[in-house]
């Protein structure tokens, strides 16, 4: 296979189109689920170094909620979300009733359980336009979440689809909510190995 | 003024004193800082995986692997004027960032910080201090007029290692 920072520009552009459809599906089930009307940003389909990639939300120290899910299927690959810790403590006010949480760091299991659902209900509808557009199925995992410096929860998230490349290729968007700001950052990356066959799908091997 | 350098993922570093090697935003990866106290000079590899068996040579980046840049920094140190028999290792990170769930398990922390141990002790370098394992992100700053680290965790106070 190609290395990834060896993608050319037509396949990358057919990636970020991926990307779109994924984040429109997934900004329609988010302004359901919150019932207000929520903006998307236009996706991204971008081959970053790997030190690059933390500097997209403000540095390998910024404080973020992570919430990671692997993709499982013909095609698999890595879904992080990174929401800032205002989006986070917004989002579980609005999703529970009487909650007045105000630190990420003071989450009970229950506004744990609500960010993880959020992730799950965000990367199950960018999944769901995914397979149907590659006619490949793609499921994603129970989600797991963590609050910390952005830098360590993308490491760990990264690793060890760093074996062969110093790049990653990711496909991103975000989610605003202007009123409220609410920011979501949405990375999808899909594993080295199925690169090849997602491209062969979308029809720009 | 002490310069600070940055050392990256997958990247690696030596500097002299008075500056300042410093790596952020650690989590699964492992930091090996080695410190020769006699030449004041010092190293950091930022390794993000443990093995690198199986990856091609052209293609293999020896500062990612820990089997690969703990024996890479301490070449680089000896070139540069370290004694062997006077350094010491510190490690730093290793962390399990996101619990684990039946979907999968998370373990390349640990992974990271057995390898890296096992390469210093085929070097025979001494481990002076740890700070590996558990479920947070580090950030640290090694000063070279020392050797000491100074190590942030999310809610504790600034260690000392």
């Amino acid at each position: 296979m190609q290395d990834i920072s060896e993608l050319r520009k037509d396949q990358l552009d057919a990636l970020r189109e991926l990307g779109n459809i994924g984040s429109g599906n997934a900004c329609t089930a988010l302004a359901q689920f919150l019932n207000r009307k929520i903006d998307m940003d236009v996706p991204r389909a971008k081959i970053l170094p790997l030190n690059e990639m933390s500097s997209l939300i403000g540095g390998p120290e910024e404080m973020v909620i992570g919430i990671f899910l692997k993709v499982m299927g013909h095609i698999s690959g890595r879904f992080l979300l990174l929401i800032p810790e205002t989006t986070g403590v917004r989002l579980m006010q609005t999703l529970i009733p009487g909650c007045t949480v105000m630190t990420a760091s003071a989450m009970n299991d229950l506004e744990i359980s609500c960010m993880r659902e959020v992730g799950n209900i965000l990367a199950g509808a960018f999944l769901n336009a995914l397979s149907v557009l590659t006619r490949t199925p793609m499921l994603n995992s129970l989600p797991s979440m963590a609050f910390d410096m952005a830098g360590a929860l993308i490491d760990s998230v990264i690793a060890d689809m760093a074996a062969v490349s110093d790049h990653v290729l990711m496909i991103e968007t975000s989610f605003i909510e202007s009123n409220e700001n609410l920011k979501i950052h949405i990375f999808l990356m899909p594993d080295p190995n199925s690169l090849g066959q997602l491209l062969d799908q979308l029809g720009v091997k | 003024m002490p310069e600070i350098y940055p050392v990256g993922m997958a990247e690696m570093r030596i500097a002299r004193d008075p500056d300042v090697l410093a790596a952020y935003g650690i989590g699964s990866c492992v930091i090996v800082a080695m410190y020769d106290p006699k030449t004041k000079i010092g190293g950091v590899a930022h390794i993000m995986l443990p093995d690198s068996t199986g990856i091609s040579q052209e293609r293999l980046n020896p500062r990612k692997f820990a089997d690969t840049a703990v024996p890479l920094l301490f070449q680089t140190l000896a070139h540069a004027g370290c004694f062997k028999t006077s350094l010491i290792a510190k490690i730093v990170g290793g962390a399990e960032m996101f619990p684990p769930n039946e979907d999968f398990t998370n373990n390349i922390g640990t992974m990271n910080t057995k390898a890296a141990i096992k390469a210093l002790g085929k070097l025979s370098i001494p481990i002076a201090a740890q700070d590996i394992g558990g479920r947070s992100g580090r950030s640290l700053e090694m000063k070279l007029d020392s050797g000491r680290i100074n190590l942030t965790v999310l809610g504790e106070s600034v260690k000392e290692l």
